[in-house]
């Protein structure tokens, strides 16, 4: 009895650190998304070119030889400049916000395929990554299962943390204020274009991050890497957000986080019931249906007010 | 006055859709798309119940994970349990399956590949080159053997070293396209034909790895290789008509976009009377003349095979080389060739795996 209880414990276990890796691998990126929509209320979709552009980055520096940490840095400034780019076309070029950012991701597709040499897939198994080296593999066996997670969670703290930071400042608060307000940032005699496109790079910036995170942590990359990232995205940002509104002590950065945990672990339950994964895509297109009619309601609001 | 009640109480109704009920309408979906998903879940789950109940002693669980909907790793899915099913596990009996594919997404096939671990299967069947690498990195700190197939090169994947022998505990079999014994078919039908054209996308990494196999392995059978890249599917009638010009006949990959656009080149080929060659059976049914093609079926069973090895405990999974499937089969259509005026080699008809009569719209 005790036996079949602990094996039962067991798989629970084995269920909830793959899912919380996973969401911890995608929390970055949720923070990301957390800026662009949340924040900017600019829906990007160039973040579906921009994750894997931090995969691909990652996976053909490590194949050269790179230092894992350093690659992280150089997805980070990579993922930031095509997040410029993405402000430049729709601020300067005054392209509608979800165009521009469809250009973007069109237009990653092919600079991802020249990073990584023409190989839509790049194999890291037998690299050093944060994940795998000598350092973690010298660790006791106990922890050996909770590593990956680990060191996740402190990525994520520390990415929290910055953006926290970052939105106290003075640009931090003009960001917020273009998103809510855009006549504010003009009455202070403020850029707006400027300030959308800072908050494209530090979100770009992110995602890129993150792709470059999770190229580590599954040991490949693959063109197909950013499939779907924008509305995993949007659903973490929405779950988290809505979940936690009422829990005041709880800061939007860190419900993102945990939105996108539960995400990941609400699909690997479904899994382990055997939901068929064909029927994942209906679920989550129910879902970005209901986040989309939702955010139209609220820019609905906000004309009725101005 | 009913007018104003009604426009207030539409503004009311309006008002509540607005600012409460959305929050809550969406927490609703989630909350009730994930019921769905779990009574979904026990009715597949009592299956499986009773399929282990009825099972014999030797009962096996295992888990096939495909990359993603295509005829082809279907093909080789249904392979691949026909295989196991040959030598004696038969689902149902002594077998419990769970299958899931990945819709395309390496985040799910993370988590499918995890689910299986969770499990606790006896084996992971992988289709496909990413699901096949998820599933290598999920199983790696656990001894549940990993049987791919589908790998296009399993030693770029670092699935396996050079001498294909494993990295880890996995194994299966390669569908990469047998371009040898294709050229040989060729010259075979063509004796007097120089120049191949192959048209391929420059976006699929897969072409562009076999436009190099071409190339290098062209000259042995005397012919020169003229490749034409195209980046959209819009490309290619001008490039068709461009590589027409220069070729003896043209040879098709399995190229995505190039295949989509498949009727097109045939048509302004067969105006010109030069022949096209496919690399798959479906291609030869739309009207290319011949190949030498890979039966993904064919694939799947030898990998069924392979698994049924590791279950039985003859070998493990690290101890089997990866093997890439040397014997492709012909397939040709007699309606093209009649219209080219060639007849096809009497050797290869008479050992064709299927021959065509018709050409399908």
């Amino acid at each position: 009895m005790l036996e079949s209880i602990l094996a039962v414990l067991e798989t629970i276990l084995v269920i909830f650190i793959g899912a919380l890796e996973e969401g911890l691998v995608y929390a970055v990126m949720a923070l990301g998304v957390y800026i662009t929509y949340k924040i900017l209320d600019f829906p990007d979709l160039s973040v579906d070119g921009t994750f894997p552009l931090g995969a691909a980055v990652t996976a053909t520096l490590i194949t050269k030889g790179v230092s894992p940490i350093l690659t992280l840095l150089i997805s980070f400034v990579i993922g930031a400049f095509a997040g410029m780019l993405t402000g430049i076309i729709h601020v300067k070029f005054k392209i509608r916000d979800l165009l521009a950012g469809i250009i973007m991701m069109t237009a990653l597709y092919t600079i991802n395929l020249r990073i990584t040499g023409g190989k839509s897939n790049v194999p890291i198994f037998m690299q050093k990554t944060i994940f795998n080296n000598s350092f973690l593999n010298g660790m006791p066996e106990e922890v050996q299962p909770y590593l990956v997670s680990i060191v996740l969670f402190f990525i994520v703290l520390l990415m929290k943390l910055l953006l926290d930071l970052y939105l106290k400042t003075k640009s931090g608060y003009l960001l917020r204020a273009v998103g809510d307000n855009e006549m504010v940032v003009t009455a202070l005699a403020k850029d707006k274009g400027i300030t959308k496109i800072i908050g494209l790079i530090i979100a770009n910036a992110y995602v890129a991050l993150s792709g470059s995170v999770y190229a580590q942590k599954s040991g490949y990359f693959d063109i197909y890497t950013g499939t779907g990232t924008m509305v995993m995205g949007l659903a973490s940002v929405v779950i988290g957000i809505n979940l936690l509104k009422k829990v005041s002590f709880v800061k939007a950065t860190s419900a993102v986080i945990v939105g996108s945990v539960i995400y990941k672990i609400c699909v690997a339950i479904a899994i382990y019931f055997g939901l068929e994964t064909s029927d994942l895509k209906l679920i989550t297109a129910v879902l970005f249906f209901v986040i989309l009619v939702a955010s139209n309601d609220r820019k609905r609001r906000a004309k009725s007010n101005a | 006055m009913v007018n104003t009640t009604e426009v207030l109480m539409g503004y009311k109704y309006h008002k509540l859709l607005e600012v409460k009920d959305m929050k809550k309408l969406i927490l609703a979906t989630f909350i009730l798309s994930i019921a769905i998903s779990i009574l979904t879940a026990c009715g597949t789950k009592e299956e499986a119940g009773d399929k282990l109940s009825q099972g014999t002693k030797n009962n096996v669980t295992i888990g096939v994970g495909q990359f993603a909907e295509h005829a082809s790793l279907d093909n080789c899915r249904e392979g691949f349990l026909a295989g196991l099913e040959e030598e004696g596990y038969v689902e149902g009996e002594n077998l419990t399956v769970y299958r899931e594919n990945a819709l395309a997404d390496g985040s799910n096939a993370n988590q499918i590949a995890n689910n299986f671990i969770a499990k606790n299967v006896d084996l992971i069947a992988a289709i496909a080159t990413p699901m096949a690498q998820s599933a290598f990195g999920a199983a790696k700190d656990t001894d549940i053997p990993v049987i791919f197939t589908a790998v296009t090169d399993p030693v770029a994947a670092q699935l396996a070293n050079e001498d294909h022998k494993p990295n880890g505990n996995a194994t299966g079999t390669s569908d990469k396209l047998p371009v040898e014994l294709q050229l040989e078919m060729i010259r075979a039908i063509l004796p007097e034909a120089k120049t191949i054209g192959i048209m391929y996308s420059t976006s699929e990494a897969n072409s562009i790895s076999a436009i190099e196999e071409y190339k290098e392995a062209a000259p042995k059978y005397g012919f020169e290789i003229i490749e034409s890249g195209v980046s959209t599917i819009a490309d290619i009638p001008l490039a068709a008509d461009n590589l027409l010009e220069k070729v003896d006949c043209i040879n098709n990959l399995t190229d995505n976009t190039v295949v989509s656009a498949l009727p097109v080149i045939l048509n302004k080929a067969a105006k010109k009377n030069i022949p096209v060659f496919g690399s798959e059976v479906e291609q030869v049914k739309l009207g290319c003349l011949s190949s030498m093609g890979l039966d993904y079926y064919e694939l799947g069973v030898q990998t069924g095979k392979m698994a049924a090895r590791v279950l039985k405990g003859e070998k493990t999974a690290s101890e089997i080389n990866f093997e890439v499937i040397e014997e492709a089969s012909f397939y040709g259509n007699t309606a093209v060739a009649e219209n080219l005026g060639i007849t096809l080699p009497g050797e290869y008809v008479n050992n064709a795996k299927e021959m065509f009569h018709e050409i399908t719209e």
